[in-house]
């Protein structure tokens, strides 16, 4: 039980550090790299998931997750980077040591304000639901912070791996169906998500949010 | 109770393996850089050498300048025989975490007075560096090692090791930051890239070496061993607080031949870390640091965040 309980937080670390250091890296190729490793971590607790209930239909969605998270996902970014030449992404609208102190004052509140909401759920360990609702909150920092297009779109994918992982923690799964759907809308957000930046460089000739100041255009 | 074999064992780890730990960091670096390279054990030649020099002393240095190399050379060998280094039995009073930051800061600050000491250009900017760099990265270096006092419940250093060894699951996520902070201050307090650059005397890029540049024969060696010392020092407490894995937990010998393997395995494996980062990053200007240092600070803050 223990090494269980081990393995889920090693998992969780998995889950939660490529999003302090998508903050930290000034290459959108391990921002993607990150997004990788964050997406077999989830994968990885799916799949533990489904061992736990036997259900083949958990697979099959947990087999979709992985085509589209691990590999198509990371595919499309890396395509967008090479195409555009778009390696470096060293904007932000706060420097990296405030960056860092935001993180650590949510991090703070985080815990401050949900720690006490959390300890009712009896199905899990309320500090994994503390360290995921924090990625919930830290991912959604990305957005406000980064002032590149790919960033942002890597922080939405990083918020809906954190709110998986929350479900999974918090024992709130949906049916397989359910799942699948889901599954689907990411990909096909995924594919609008490209196809729209790559419409926004050849329009602006940059993803920098703070450059498109003319949209009337 | 004091056990005496592991505590001696402790005291001559340090300076008896620091300059190999110089030696196989360079030869890693000279591989990456297509080099062959010195041999591993060139800093012990190095060190030979300076001990069999004469030394040249400037008339205006002061006894601060002639006492400093014996009294940072004692500092790290102080601080080495404090470490959890083989056993977490040993449980030294001098293991106290706030204690062994403070003797790294007093060596520090007998450095930096040596290279002002004489008068000269270079040592007053080495000096004014090092206290820059160091004070900014004493906080970072305190913080990490704090994050492990609370999830230890105790700052002495043998304490946070056994309690390391098998850690907490809850304490996963804050160890792997504060070991991100750690290295960091590693990193700034041993001289290296991107703080420093051990390998060059150039008026630009030098802090340590700026503050010896006026020293030679054996006082050099004791200051040279000093700075190998340190950076042993830093590894093995980055190795043995964060993963003590193989740290002896009885005082049979059997246990502390497995301890001494574990370290040493270890403490290569960093080694090679460090060489492969300092060969794949450029230094950084001395007025972006700071950025560095504080961000070290805010990573530790941020894991102090999750425990709390």
């Amino acid at each position: 039980m223990g090494s269980t309980s081990q393995f889920l937080f090693i998992l969780e670390a998995l889950v939660f550090l490529p999003i302090v250091l998508i903050h930290l890296t000034k290459k959108n190729t391990n921002a993607v790299w990150l997004y990788l490793i964050q997406s077999a971590a989830v994968s990885s607790l799916l799949l533990i998931s489904s061992f736990d209930k036997i259900s083949f239909l958990l697979l099959v969605s947990l087999g979709s997750t992985i085509l589209v998270k691990i590999f198509v996902a990371p595919w499309f970014f890396f395509r967008l980077i090479k195409r555009h030449h778009l390696k470096f992404s060293a904007s932000t609208q706060l420097n990296t040591p405030i960056t860092l102190f935001v993180i650590a004052a949510i991090l703070y509140l985080n815990q401050t304000v949900l720690s006490g909401a959390f300890a009712t759920f009896s199905s899990s360990d309320p500090n994994l639901l503390l360290i995921s609702s924090a990625g919930i909150f830290i991912s959604l920092f990305i957005l406000i912070n980064r002032r590149g297009v790919l960033s942002q779109m890597l922080g939405i994918l990083s918020l809906e791996n954190c709110i998986v992982t929350f479900a999974i923690f918090a024992g709130l799964e949906q049916n397989p169906g359910l799942q699948f759907g889901i599954i689907f809308d990411i990909l096909i957000w995924i594919i609008i998500a490209n196809v729209f930046a790559s419409m926004i460089y050849n329009h602006f000739g940059s993803l920098d949010v703070t450059e498109m100041k003319k949209l009337t255009e | 109770m004091y056990s005496f074999i592991p505590w001696l064992l402790q005291l001559l780890f340090i300076p008896a393996f620091a300059p190999l730990c110089i030696g196989l960091t360079r030869k890693i670096k000279a591989k990456f850089q297509n080099r062959q390279g010195a041999s591993i054990w060139q800093p012990y030649l190095d060190l030979w050498k300076l001990f069999h020099k004469d030394e040249i002393i400037s008339e205006d240095a002061s006894w601060v300048f002639r006492f400093a190399p014996y009294l940072v050379f004692g500092v790290t060998l102080a601080i080495g025989a404090s470490l959890p280094l083989l056993s977490t039995l040993t449980r030294l009073p001098t293991g106290d975490f706030l204690g062994i930051v403070y003797l790294i800061a007093l060596g520090t600050f007998f450095l930096a007075l040596s290279g002002v000491d004489t008068g000269g250009g270079f040592g007053g900017f080495g000096g004014s560096r090092e206290m820059l760099v160091s004070s900014l990265t004493e906080g970072g270096l305190i913080l990490s090692l704090f994050t492990l006092a609370l999830i230890a419940k105790s700052t002495n250093l043998f304490s946070i090791s056994a309690v390391m060894l098998a850690v907490p699951s809850f304490a996963i996520i804050p160890a792997v930051l504060a070991f991100i902070s750690f290295c960091i201050s590693m990193l700034a307090e041993s001289s290296r890239y991107p703080f420093d650059n051990p390998a060059t005397h150039l008026e630009l890029t030098m802090i340590h070496e700026a503050m010896i540049l006026e020293y030679s024969g054996k006082r050099l060696a004791l200051m040279e061993w000093a700075a190998a010392n340190k950076y042993l020092i830093f590894i093995s407490l980055a190795v043995n607080l964060f993963y003590p894995a193989g740290l002896a937990t009885t005082l049979g010998l059997g246990s502390l031949l497995i301890a001494f393997g574990a370290l040493t395995i270890k403490v290569a494996v960093l080694c090679a870390g460090v060489a492969t980062l300092e060969s794949s990053i450029a230094k950084l200007r001395i007025f972006r640091l700071p950025d560095l240092l504080f961000t070290s600070f805010i990573i530790s803050l941020i894991a102090i965040s999750i425990i709390a």
